[in-house]
């Protein structure tokens, strides 16, 4: 090789890769640059700065072109995402558009991404609960996926340690199936709420009712300061992006913590094709990068790879970086890389009025509610279905406005509306069974605007999950009946997979490199110096939203990874 | 409507605000003439009193931007067929142009297409009746002056106990 080619190897050499820059990849980030690793960040989409990127943040209500409606040219551009709760006139910037990067639904599926520094964690919905020993013992007891290779004890210090720096604010319960964190003040209960805790406690000695733990500063402590974070100002048009990094995201907090050790290049626009595997070292060299905008690719080399493009796109790299070695994908030598994909089924819902607590209301917003744990099957089997749900709740009081007549009492009536009873409503959100017939793999034709193979998508509900939507229609409507609730209305709005924004697996982690990819650090099996600390790592699904689990797995395998590194085993 | 794409520089166009002059750049779903007509419309649903009304707070410029740019095609039909009703009602029941009767003169005619057997004047009643409430209540003068909407609360109580006054008074 020249001496100029040596430079330019030299120059695009890091220590450590970490491919995405969402919440798993940010903090891989901090993470790395914090041990001294000279730290290279790709990110397939735009940068997005903390405040300065958040172009509707500080906009008005009245400030919106159609005051947060979607225009119908975007709606009909975008049926998938116009699907998502997130996605309105004031979000649209932080959405892949439904033809950007084009998938194939072998089945319906709802695939929501953000392509941009930050990724999705600039619009996710802030629930940080943690698994508990119920939800890593679970595929060994109820016989379904593989054994998890870890256990609660493995993550308890890291769920600590991710839960001091990103501010969770929570009450400490004292329940064993949602062990207690690091907790900033808890949000506030309403009257109707807190009667509806009451009523279960009393009636129910496995059932609770908690606050949700949530990433919103209640109380900034020095460490918080030192992000330049503040206390959550009770906005709740949080995906817009908060100016006060009032809620966790990778914008926010850990990338310019990262970025301020002077250890890490930020590179956007630059979409990973493939990791380079060299057979003679018998471990990953780099990746291959295509510019987004110029189409131009690139290598970057380093040590260590950690692949968190969110859980699909992670799959997708893996499945693309082919070699001799590896002719299924990189680590693929069982053939199941990309499959055991699994969700939360967040199908059914329901809603009820209550006529008490007149006399009372609610002050201010609350960007955040309580949450019920999961307490089907937990201690033995005892339904039919697999594995159970938890549930969020809240409750408000409604606000009527007489729309009447013409004219000037029209016009007064409007800004005099007067109070109607409570509303209560509550979601479920449903543990799915890995299977292998849920599962992603490359198209074999088509490619996407980057000639890289289009994601074929194959996932579905199945039996079990439809069990679950009835029980929890069932349990709900006997816990609000014996609430004194009214005028209960059950749903299952047979939303498609994908819409839970919680897909994880096809890389899953286990004991024995025959039935999985990943082993307990998060590495790959038959590639040491490839890891994947993102959804799709996941053994199983629990009903807890995810992402506290991707955080804390991820500060747990840089730790091991670097220190590896200085045994000189990677 | 046109989204800019995802530019390191450039915002979205909407993002550097919603003025009432900014709603105008585009093409015109109506002409003048029509406007000015729809203006008296909801200034007829909305009238000015001690506080300004619908005309005013621009809500048919906002009525406008709505139909053409959100709702399904056919409302833009609804909106100008029904504004034609509008004038020809005015003229056969009091003999005058809509913009030129009485406040209770102009009301009837808003009432007759509310209760009319044509369904189109019926669907106009609607839906100019329902984004002029909208657009009225999402003003900026109606939220900073009498529904005293708060963009940064920084507070969430629980419990607290109503309030004897109505929300337009003021503190």
């Amino acid at each position: 090789m020249s001496n100029l080619a040596i430079d330019a190897v030299k120059a695009a050499t890091y220590d450590a890769i970490v491919i995405g820059s969402g919440i798993s990849g940010g903090w891989a980030a901090k993470e790395f640059t914090g041990k001294g690793l000279r730290t290279l960040v790709l990110e397939r989409g735009r940068d997005v700065k903390h405040v300065t990127d958040y172009p509707t943040t500080m906009m008005q209500p009245w400030e919106f072109e159609h005051r947060n409606q979607l225009p119908r040219a975007v709606r009909e551009a975008n049926p998938i995402i116009s699907k998502c709760y997130a996605f309105y006139e004031g979000t649209t910037q932080f959405f892949v558009k439904d033809n950007e990067h084009p998938y194939v639904q072998e089945k319906p599926f709802d695939w929501i991404r953000g392509y941009q520094v930050g990724g999705k964690s600039l619009l996710w919905a802030r629930q940080t609960q943690r698994w508990s020993e119920f939800d890593f013992e679970g595929p060994a007891r109820d016989g379904f996926a593989v054994d998890w290779p870890i256990r609660y004890a493995d993550m308890a210090p890291w769920y600590s340690y991710v839960e001091k720096f990103a501010g969770i604010s929570g009450n400490k319960d004292g329940l064993d199936t949602l062990p207690d964190g690091e907790f900033l003040p808890p949000h506030e209960w309403n009257c109707v709420e807190s009667h509806f805790q009451k009523q279960v406690a009393a009636r129910y000695k496995d059932r609770h009712v908690i606050m949700g733990r949530c990433a919103h500063i209640t109380k900034p402590q020095p460490i918080h300061l030192q992000q330049g974070r503040a206390q959550c100002q009770h906005r709740t048009i949080c995906e817009r992006g908060c100016p006060y990094g009032g809620y966790f995201s990778s914008n926010a907090s850990t990338l310019p913590w990262a970025a301020r050790t002077g250890k890490m290049t930020l590179r956007p626009n630059a979409v990973v094709h493939s990791i380079i595997y060299d057979e003679k070292k018998g471990k990953a060299t780099g990746v291959r990068v295509i510019d987004a905008d110029t189409k131009q690719m690139t290598e970057y080399y380093a040590r260590i790879i950690f692949v968190n493009a969110a859980a699909l796109n992670t799959n997708l790299i893996l499945l693309n970086s082919t070699s001799n070695r590896f002719p299924n994908g990189l680590g693929n030598d069982n053939g199941l890389l990309g499959k055991y994909v699994a969700f939360h089924n967040y199908r059914a819902g329901i809603s009820a009025e209550y006529d008490g607590f007149l006399e009372s209301t609610t002050d201010g917003r609350r960007p955040n509610s309580p949450y019920i744990p999961r307490f089907r099957n937990v201690y033995k089997q005892e339904t039919g279905f697999l594995r159970g749900y938890a549930a969020g709740f809240s409750a408000g009081r409604m606000s009527r406005t007489n729309q009447e007549g013409l004219g000037a009492s029209l016009k007064e009536n409007l800004v005099n509306p007067t109070l109607g009873g409570w509303y209560v409503g509550s979601h479920m959100m449903g543990e799915t069974i890995p299977k292998e017939s849920n599962y992603v793999a490359l198209d074999s034709g088509l490619k996407d605007p980057f000639g890289i193979p289009q994601l074929k998508i194959s996932i579905a509900y199945d039996d079990n999950d439809d069990q679950m939507v009835k029980d929890y229609q069932e349990q709900m409507t006997e816990m609000f009946t014996a609430a004194g609730f009214k005028n209960i209305r059950v749903r299952d709005d047979k939303r498609n997979p994908g819409l839970d924004i919680h897909e994880m697996g096809g890389v899953r982690m286990g004991r024995d490199p025959k039935t999985s990819l990943l082993n307990k650090w998060n590495q790959l099996h038959a590639c040491k110096n490839v890891f994947v600390t993102d959804g799709a790592c996941m053994t199983s699904t629990s009903t807890q939203n995810p992402s506290l689990t991707y955080m804390a797995l991820t500060a747990r395998a840089v730790d091991y990874a670097v220190k590896e590194m200085k045994k000189a085993n990677l | 409507m046109a989204m800019a794409a995802a530019g390191l520089v450039s915002l979205p166009a909407w993002a550097n605000g919603w003025t009432r002059a900014t709603v105008q750049t585009g093409k015109p779903l109506l002409p003048a003439v029509a406007e000015a007509l729809l203006a008296e419309v909801a200034e007829t649903i909305l009238p000015a009193t001690e506080t300004p009304g619908a005309k005013a707070l621009g809500v048919h410029q906002f009525i406008q931007k709505i139909v053409t740019d959100c709702l399904e095609p056919s409302a833009q039909q609804t909106l100008s067929k029904g504004l034609t009703a509008v004038e020809s009602l005015a003229q056969q029941t009091y003999g005058k142009a809509f913009a030129a009767g009485d406040a209770g003169q102009r009301m009837d005619v808003l009432k007759t297409m509310e209760q009319s057997a044509d369904a189109d004047q019926k669907a106009f009643f609607g839906m100019v009746k329902g984004l002029t409430i909208r657009g009225y209540l999402t003003s900026e003068y109606v939220m900073t002056n009498l529904t005293h909407f708060e963009f940064a609360p920084g507070r969430y109580h629980g419990c607290v106990p109503v309030k004897q006054k109505p929300i337009s008074a003021k503190e």
